[in-house]
């Protein structure tokens, strides 16, 4: 599913279009590292793929960076297609996951190491300076005669970092260049990038497992599975209409009922939830009478209260986290989920106790039917 | 028991070792440099100096010696790194194993047996007789200084192809990625990041065979037709042919001495090249 | 000194002796692969699987360990020792009598009988390595079957210390295709042929004796000269000569056989078989001299296994065994019971018995050359010059 529909995978309209993948495959031997990728990267966008280790994230970078030719399909830079063009002739660089830094030069001489290689030849004078300038993009300035063993896991990544925009490439792509970060650095570092991103106009490509960093940093999102993109569209979009289970749990948390879709005739269609209860949701598309299905509510859109419509409920157990205060809920249908009450909503009603009944509720629009997937 | 005397109790089997390999036969020989050969053979300890005195009759053996082993550590190099390379970039990982051990079986069989090999290859039955078929004609190649350098090169090549191998072989791939991804064509990144970081390699494999070569006798002994004198030969003759071990002693001192100046030059000339602390480990 | 001891498996030495055996390598060539630096070569004993099981275990203990030149043994003669006395025959391959007075000398132990030269025995008697001889020991040994000029170098100052094994001549080979179909009879001739028309193409042997020796005999000095002046002749001679040769090895048979080399010194033995080879090879010996040599076994005074030494030299003593030994390497005995056992055309082989005037000009090596500093620095200034 998710190439079927073509709309999701363009760019946003009016922005010119730097780089396409058009059906691209890739085989390691048997092995179907990526398959029937589409998706088109307009100017200046800060695109992330997002999916667990080992569903292809790399190896889609790899074909945009030239180190890896597809099986099938076609690469698009610029309007040409590249699908064999030699890494070094494309207007596009990558930081690598483990950085990559070249350990017999300083910090100075592996970030000029792009533009030594240009020919015709740049001038000394003008490679240096583009080097502390760009020493002084990353925060590096008064480090360009260290060694990379004498610096820190964040100073390395600035360096891999200046290394690759120095050339002003047309695409930069980044392999999960904070997974070496500790939690704090991170923070900071994903702000960092995205303000050298506007900074710059450089259109990012990241690869990361982490959905907080995807859902921060991005415009869009590519979330893959197996070698698959499942969907594609901004961090709104994706949370709020996910296409299926599997993105819905993968961007934020949600609450699924697992039933079989009865009716789906009106804007709400109706599932059998556990074969005894029917629920209406909103339904998508490409959904048959018969299907197994999910319903999916976040637990931000449901509602405790002590009077009015809704399911009885039996309070689990009540946890604070200051903005929200998470509820573990049990129905003798639907079995345990969990609900997020807002503090106005907590400080409007008294607090519900482990062991207090309760009624839950939500707006039937916010309750998805979604392909079980 | 102090952390001091632990430490030397640990560092005792790997001191004794030392003394007994190195310090203790190296005394022993440099003593009798001293001495004078006995009327039958062997030697009568003494102090004179008339064995040093008596060392420009090896002076050929020297010339040998000191023209031959930097001439062959240069041509194994130069013939050891597109093989080392071939193998840890190249090569299929899985032909990796089967190719390296390929390498090593030569190790395996003396170097006496397979320089018959080569005895018969540069021998007048051999290539010669292939030139001659093509119209060169009257080329000698055994017994010559080109011979031994044959022999050389063919019998250190996997001790100078195994140190480049390893340093190419952990040499991160992805480093050659990151260059082409920075503009540079293959053979730049060659130039560039492959060679740097292979120094190690190439300063450890020329040091050892370069050492080696310099106490070799048995290539020279088979391939040069004993025309072809290396320090070596001049000490087998003096131990075991006229048996004179004071002059043996001396000579073997004076080489020991030569090989320790040419090591020094040498780890000098490295360092310079810029090759940094980190990235030199030599044995 | 020792590394290629190592080097050289049982595995590879059996295979070599197998295929000089078998005739594809020769006796020099296998004394270069297993003799430089003194390989422990093995044979039978120590190389598992090989070991016989003896049919019972005798009085002279389970092995004994022979010190000798490669391939001068027929292999049968020992496993029938075996067979007798239950001791198996380990066999350490030398390269040279100054190699293994070498080794002796620096206090090597393990052999039990060895086969040293005429010209050593001064030096090993003088040196206390040799032990004397108890004939009652050795029933098979009868001092009047010997011809004296070939047995009396094992006895000093009256005491006998070895009993002769066999006999040779060193002369010259030449390959005669090049030389007009000419063979050439003298070391005058040896030398200015090889610095004339076979310049590039002489072999001479990588010891002081024979080597030395010649260059003394073509200015007519005795070969085992140690006089200064004489020499200095001699070495005048040599360092001229060494441009011209094709080299200084004592495995001299490749080149001859396939052409590299024209002209070689040689022992009697290998001149035999490279003249039965390849008949246009012609061996002489030297009018204006030569060597003539005898070798004995012996025990060295080291040996901790006597009795097997004395069973082993008594054992090969036997003429019916000696018989085989002489059939299987070529080299003529100075046992007239063995002698009387060979058939004719073997007796009447001029290479191996020469007639006796061809004799006459030749010498036996003197001791003083063994030990001679001037001679051994003489020959070592000539290979690095
Ligand atoms: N060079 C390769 N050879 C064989 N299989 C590979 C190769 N590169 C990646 N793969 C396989 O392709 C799949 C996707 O890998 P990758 O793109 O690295 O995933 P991710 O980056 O999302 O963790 C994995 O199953 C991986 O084992
Ligand atoms: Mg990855």
């Amino acid at each position: 599913m998710g190439n079927g529909d073509y709309a999701q995978d363009a760019a946003p309209k009016g922005r010119k279009v730097v780089a396409e993948l058009r059906g691209v495959s890739k085989y390691f031997g048997e092995v179907c590292a990526v398959s029937d990728l589409s998706l088109s990267i307009s100017e200046g966008e800060f695109l992330s793929f997002l999916g667990p280790s080992g569903c292809g994230k790399t190896t889609a970078l790899r074909i945009l960076a030239g180190f890896e030719v597809p099986t099938e399909g076609v690469v698009i830079l610029d309007g040409d297609i590249v699908n064999s063009l030699e890494a070094h002739h494309r207007p596009v660089n990558m930081v690598f996951q483990q950085y990559a830094l070249f350990p017999h030069m300083t910090a100075a001489q592996n970030i000029g190491y792009g533009l030594r290689q240009r020919r015709p030849r740049l001038p000394r004078a003008e490679i240096a300076d583009k080097v502390y300038k760009t020493l002084d993009v990353v925060r590096l300035g008064g480090y360009e005669h260290r060694r990379i063993w004498e610096m820190s896991g964040g100073q390395q990544q600035r360096v891999a970092l200046a290394r690759a925009i120095i050339n002003e490439p047309k695409l930069l792509l980044l392999d999960e260049p904070m997974a070496a970060l500790d939690r704090k650095l991170r923070k900071e570092m994903q702000i960092e990038l995205q303000d050298l991103q506007r900074q710059l106009g450089i259109t990012f490509v990241l690869v990361t497992h982490d959905q907080e960093e995807a859902l921060s940093m991005s415009d869009r999102i590519c979330i893959m599975r197996e070698g698959c993109i499942m969907q594609i569209g901004s961090p709104q979009e994706l949370y709020d209409r996910p296409n299926s289970r599997y993105v819905a749990g993968f961007v934020g948390t949600s609450n699924f009922f697992d039933g079989i879709l009865t009716d789906n005739k009106g804007v709400l269609g109706t599932v059998r939830v556990n074969n005894e209860m029917p629920m209406q949701a909103s339904h998508g598309s490409d959904l048959a009478i018969g299907q197994d299905v999910c319903i999916s509510i976040r637990p931000e859109q449901m509602k405790l209260h002590r009077q009015g419509e809704g399911l009885w409920v039996k309070v689990l157990n009540r946890i604070f986290l200051g903005e929200h205060t998470e509820y573990l809920i049990n129905h003798e249908t639907l079995g345990d989920f969990l609900v997020l009450s807002p503090r106005q909503a907590e400080m409007a009603e008294s607090p519900f106790n482990p062991g207090d009944r309760a009624l839950v509720s939500w707006e039937p629009s916010a309750a998805l039917i979604l392909d079980n997937k | 028991m102090t952390q001091r005397t632990r430490n030397w109790l640990l560092l005792a089997p790997a001191g004794a070792w030392f003394m007994v390999m190195l310090i203790i036969p190296l005394t022993v020989v440099f003593i009798f440099s001293f001495g004078e050969r006995a009327p039958s053979g062997g030697v009568v300890l003494a102090f004179t100096f008339e064995q040093y005195g008596n060392l420009p009759a090896r002076w050929a053996a020297f010339k040998n010696t000191m023209t031959l082993a930097p001439i062959g550590t240069l041509s194994a190099l130069l013939i050891a790194y597109p093989l080392a390379y071939f193998l840890a970039v190249k090569a299929n990982p899985k032909w990796k194993t089967i190719l390296l051990v390929l390498v090593i079986v030569p190790f395996w069989t003396s170097i006496l047996i397979r320089s018959y090999a080569w005895i018969f290859l540069l021998g007048g039955r051999g290539i010669p007789a292939l030139l001659d078929v093509i119209g060169i004609e009257g080329v000698r190649l055994i017994n010559t200084p080109f011979a031994v350098l044959v022999g050389i090169i063919y019998g250190y090549l996997p001790l100078m192809v195994f140190p480049i191998y390893v340093s190419l072989d952990k040499l991160d791939k992805r480093l050659l990625e990151a260059s082409s991804d920075l503009g540079a064509k293959s053979w730049k990144t060659f130039l560039q990041i492959t060679l740097p970081l292979s120094i190690p390699g190439i300063a450890t494999g020329c040091m050892l065979v370069f050492i080696l070569l310099m106490g070799e006798y048995l290539i020279p002994a088979m391939l040069g037709g004993g025309k072809v004198f290396f320090v070596g030969n001049a000490l087998v003759d003096l131990f075991l042919q006229s048996r004179n071990w004071a002059y043996g002693s001396a000579v073997a001192v004076t080489l020991v001495v030569v090989m320790l100046i040419t090591v020094t030059i040498y780890m000098r000339l490295i360092y310079r090249l810029g090759a940094s602390r980190e990235d030199v480990s030599i044995m | 000194m020792t590394k290629d001891i190592n080097n050289i498996s049982k595995k590879e030495f059996l295979e070599k002796l197998e295929s000089y055996r078998n005739g594809s390598i020769t006796r020099r060539h296998f004394l270069n692969v297993t003799g430089l630096g003194a390989a422990t070569a093995v044979l039978g004993g120590t190389v598992p699987g090989l070991r016989p099981t003896p049919a019972f275990a005798g009085d002279i203990g389970d092995r004994v360990v022979l010190a000798t030149w490669p391939n001068y043994h027929d292999v049968a003669n020992f496993d029938a020792f075996t067979e007798t006395t239950g001791a198996h025959v380990q066999v350490n391959v030398f390269g040279s009598n100054e190699e293994m007075l070498a080794k002796l000398q620096a206090g090597a132990t393990g052999w039990d009988v060895y086969v040293p030269t005429n010209y050593t025995f001064e030096d090993y008697v003088k040196e206390d390595l040799i032990e004397p001889l108890d004939v009652s020991r050795l029933p098979n040994y009868d001092a009047a079957a010997f011809e004296p000029r070939y047995a009396e170098a094992g006895s000093v100052n009256g005491t006998l210390y070895g009993v002769p094994k066999n006999w040779g001549s060193t002369g010259m080979a030449i390959n005669t295709k090049h030389n007009d179909g000419k063979a050439i009879s003298s070391w005058k001739e040896f030398f200015d042929i090889t610095m004339d028309k076979f310049s590039g193409r002489t072999v001479v042997h990588d010891y002081q004796l024979t080597t030395i020796g010649s260059a003394l005999n073509y200015h007519g000095y005795s070969f085992n000269s140690v006089n200064p002046g004489e020499l200095a002749d001699a070495e005048k001679l040599l360092i001229a000569v060494k441009p011209h040769l094709f080299a200084i090895t004592s495995d001299y048979q490749p080149p001859m056989r396939n052409g590299d080399a024209w002209l070689t010194i040689c022992w009697s033995g290998d001149g035999k078989q490279l003249n039965s080879d390849i008949p246009e090879i012609h061996y002489a010996l030297g009018s204006d001299g030569g060597e003539i040599w005898s070798d004995y076994y012996a025990i060295p005074k080291s040996s901790e296994r006597k009795d097997a030494a004395y069973a082993l030299i008594n054992f090969m003593l036997d003429p019916n065994v000696n018989v085989k030994e002489v059939l299987t390497h070529g080299y003529p005995t100075a046992d007239s019971r063995t002698y009387d056992m060979l058939p004719a055309d073997l007796k009447n082989d001029p290479i191996i018995f020469p007639a006796q005037d061809l004799l006459s000009p030749l010498e036996f090596g003197a001791a003083v050359t063994l030990t001679d500093p001037n001679r051994a620095e003489l020959m070592a200034r000539f290979k690095s010059a």
